[in-house]
């Protein structure tokens, strides 16, 4: 009974989004390392400062997602929070339904707003089973990136950067806005795909040396240095009109 | 008329079934019912977001009797807040986890947490539903992740059933964990000690000349901070205690990085003071006559000190007997006995 009620309203759903005319629009994220994919564990990698070093966890948070329609205003998706993580290709896209129009750019923020961060346990990406809040300073760790290099003086050689904190001054929420280069133009019943990388070199900008900087753990000013670094890591690598 | 003899009869026999099944103690749920009590702030948790129901308060009472919430099974939440202290850890300076490890904090009491404005000595924990992810995670309480604790439930249908008569679904997730958890500790209130009657007018019930001379004094020298009818204004304070040079603990400047914030810990409420001793945040005052001892001459003027320190307070003898007098009036039986917040092995 249960079961079929539950089928009856798919199809109403489906019924409804058909005559609103819209149609959908995948996002693809793809994590990468100086514009190449990355490889998770084995594969070395050198940093703008001359580090050499493997990544082996890479997870951050993309919220508040929006299409920008040319001329006009933003369409705010309805999608809620998602906790992108490299290692898990079933978390790097996601679809939802957009009104037909002409999209030129896309936006978003990387992080967890303070409503979100203060409302006690949420559901979901949110959920704090994720292993992406602070029991102790309560808080959402927006994004975080794991690894090793030699020039590490820690146990296992290993660099940790939690980033997150959502109280001023020191918010690490970092909006990110980026032109698609070209219109999409969205059409009754087509599929959309926007491509997006992620670029986890990006975290090393402005010289990070890791001999110096390799445990960033608690919200504060580095954090914050760390976010402003990652916030420039994305870029659109192609979109399917 | 022997009809309405065994309509009785059968209903007394399924009130007994009733009792006699699975949940043993419903009939002490018939109340799952949070009062504000009159003349109360409005609480700041939101309950419209997590309206405690009898199946999700016995959920939350199981998991936090359970010890099988920490790694090794040792450590329940109630190994640290057991009720008749007002749920701390009654006589431990500080409390002891898994493997026997000590923390660095006297275990707080847990009580009216729905009025909490923030949660642990440091205020670091800002919502009651996101409060137990630190014991749980603390390598020297529980020593665990919810992850771990997901994979325990999934495997038990008693618990199962519980999630399943809570949330509509038997899936168990962190939020659903932390809410029952909620759920059950919001209903712990206390609001009905002697102190309370007296504040009610309630017939028969007055101070005695020592408690009411107590009273005059704790409103003239504690009640800025200990504010009533919480007893507490959940600001954060350096009262002046001299640094344990084996703890270092610099309390709210651990979370705000702020060194205007050195030194200060939030301000405790006093209600139930009687029986959650021992006092401070680390535990180092064995009686209210040693916390009193304090205020009155053992204070150190460091640069955080709060203001009423500054000023200075000084008890004679007789004075700090009648402030204890007092303060026990703030002991709440029917709260410190309630059958609700038993642990029942249901």
């Amino acid at each position: 009974m249960f079961a079929l009620s539950y089928i009856c309203n798919a199809l109403v759903v489906t019924a409804c989004a058909k005559e609103k005319d819209s149609a959908f629009v995948t996002v693809r994220i793809y994590p990468v390392f100086d514009g190449m994919q990355l490889i998770l564990d084995t594969e070395n990698y050198t940093n703008e400062h001359g580090n050499l070093l493997t990544i082996s966890l890479f997870r951050f948070y993309i919220t508040h997602l929006k299409l920008h329609v040319t001329g006009t205003s933003d369409y705010v998706t309805p999608e809620g929070s998602h906790l992108i993580d490299a290692q898990d290709t079933t978390t790097c896209s996601f679809s939802f339904s957009v009104p037909l129009g002409t999209f030129d750019s896309v936006s978003f923020v990387t992080g967890v707003d303070s409503a979100d961060n203060t409302s006690g346990a949420n559901s979901g990406d949110l959920d704090p089973a994720k292993g992406m809040y602070w029991a102790w300073n309560s808080g959402y760790i927006m994004a975080k990136l794991e690894g090793n290099s030699a020039v590490c003086k820690t146990i296992h050689k290993a660099f940790e950067f939690h980033i997150g904190g959502y109280m001023p001054p020191y918010n690490a929420m970092r909006q990110v806005n980026l032109p698609l280069g070209e219109t999409i133009t969205i059409e009754n019943g087509k599929r959309s795909t926007i491509n997006i990388n992620a670029d986890a070199a990006r975290w090393f900008a402005h010289g990070l040396d890791l001999s110096v900087t390799n445990s960033v753990l608690i919200p504060g000013r580095a954090a914050c240095e760390i976010a402003d670094n990652y916030s420039g890591m994305f870029s659109i690598s192609g979109s399917t009109p | 008329m022997r009809k309405n003899h065994i309509k009785c009869s059968l209903i007394v026999l399924m009130c007994i079934a009733a009792v006699a099944g699975g949940s043993a103690f419903d009939e002490n749920l018939k109340e799952v019912n949070f009062v504000i009590p009159k003349g109360w702030p409005k609480p700041v948790y939101n309950l419209n977001r997590n309206k405690p129901t009898t199946s999700g308060f016995m959920l939350g009472r199981k998991l936090f009797f359970d010890p099988m919430l920490s790694r090794d099974g040792s450590t329940s939440c109630a190994s640290c807040h057991t009720q008749f202290s007002g749920f701390t850890h009654v006589d431990h300076n500080v409390s002891h986890g898994i493997n026997g490890l000590k923390g660095t904090r006297n275990a707080l009491v847990l009580f009216n947490l729905a009025w909490n404005k923030s949660f642990m000595w440091d205020g670091g924990v800002n919502n009651l539903e996101v409060q137990p992810l630190g014991p749980i995670t603390s390598p020297v309480e529980m020593n665990n992740t919810l992850e771990n604790i997901i994979k325990y439930l999934d495997t038990s249908i008693n618990y199962k059933t519980r999630f399943y008569k809570t949330y509509g679904d038997s899936s168990v997730t962190g939020q659903r964990i932390l809410k029952a958890l909620a759920q059950f500790t919001c209903m712990f209130e206390s609001y009905n000690s002697k102190y309370d009657k007296v504040m009610r007018k309630e017939q028969g019930v007055e101070f005695t000349t020592q408690e009411l001379n107590g009273y005059k004094l704790f409103r003239k020298n504690c009640e800025s901070c200990h504010k009533e009818p919480l007893f507490t204004d959940y600001s954060f304070k350096n009262i002046g205690l001299p640094v344990d040079s084996a703890y270092f603990d610099i309390g709210r400047m651990k979370i705000t990085g702020d060194s205007g914030d050195s030194l200060k810990f939030k301000v405790p409420t006093l209600r139930n003071i009687e029986v959650s001793y021992p006092y401070m945040h680390d535990g180092r005052f064995r009686s209210l006559k040693q916390v009193l001892n304090h205020y009155s001459s053992g204070t150190v003027l460091s640069a955080t000190v709060a203001k009423e320190m500054k000023d200075g307070m000084f008890f004679t003898e007789n004075e700090k007997t009648d402030i204890i007098a007092f303060l026990l009036t703030l002991s709440d039986k029917e709260f410190l006995l309630d059958l609700r917040f038993r642990n029942y092995r249901d």
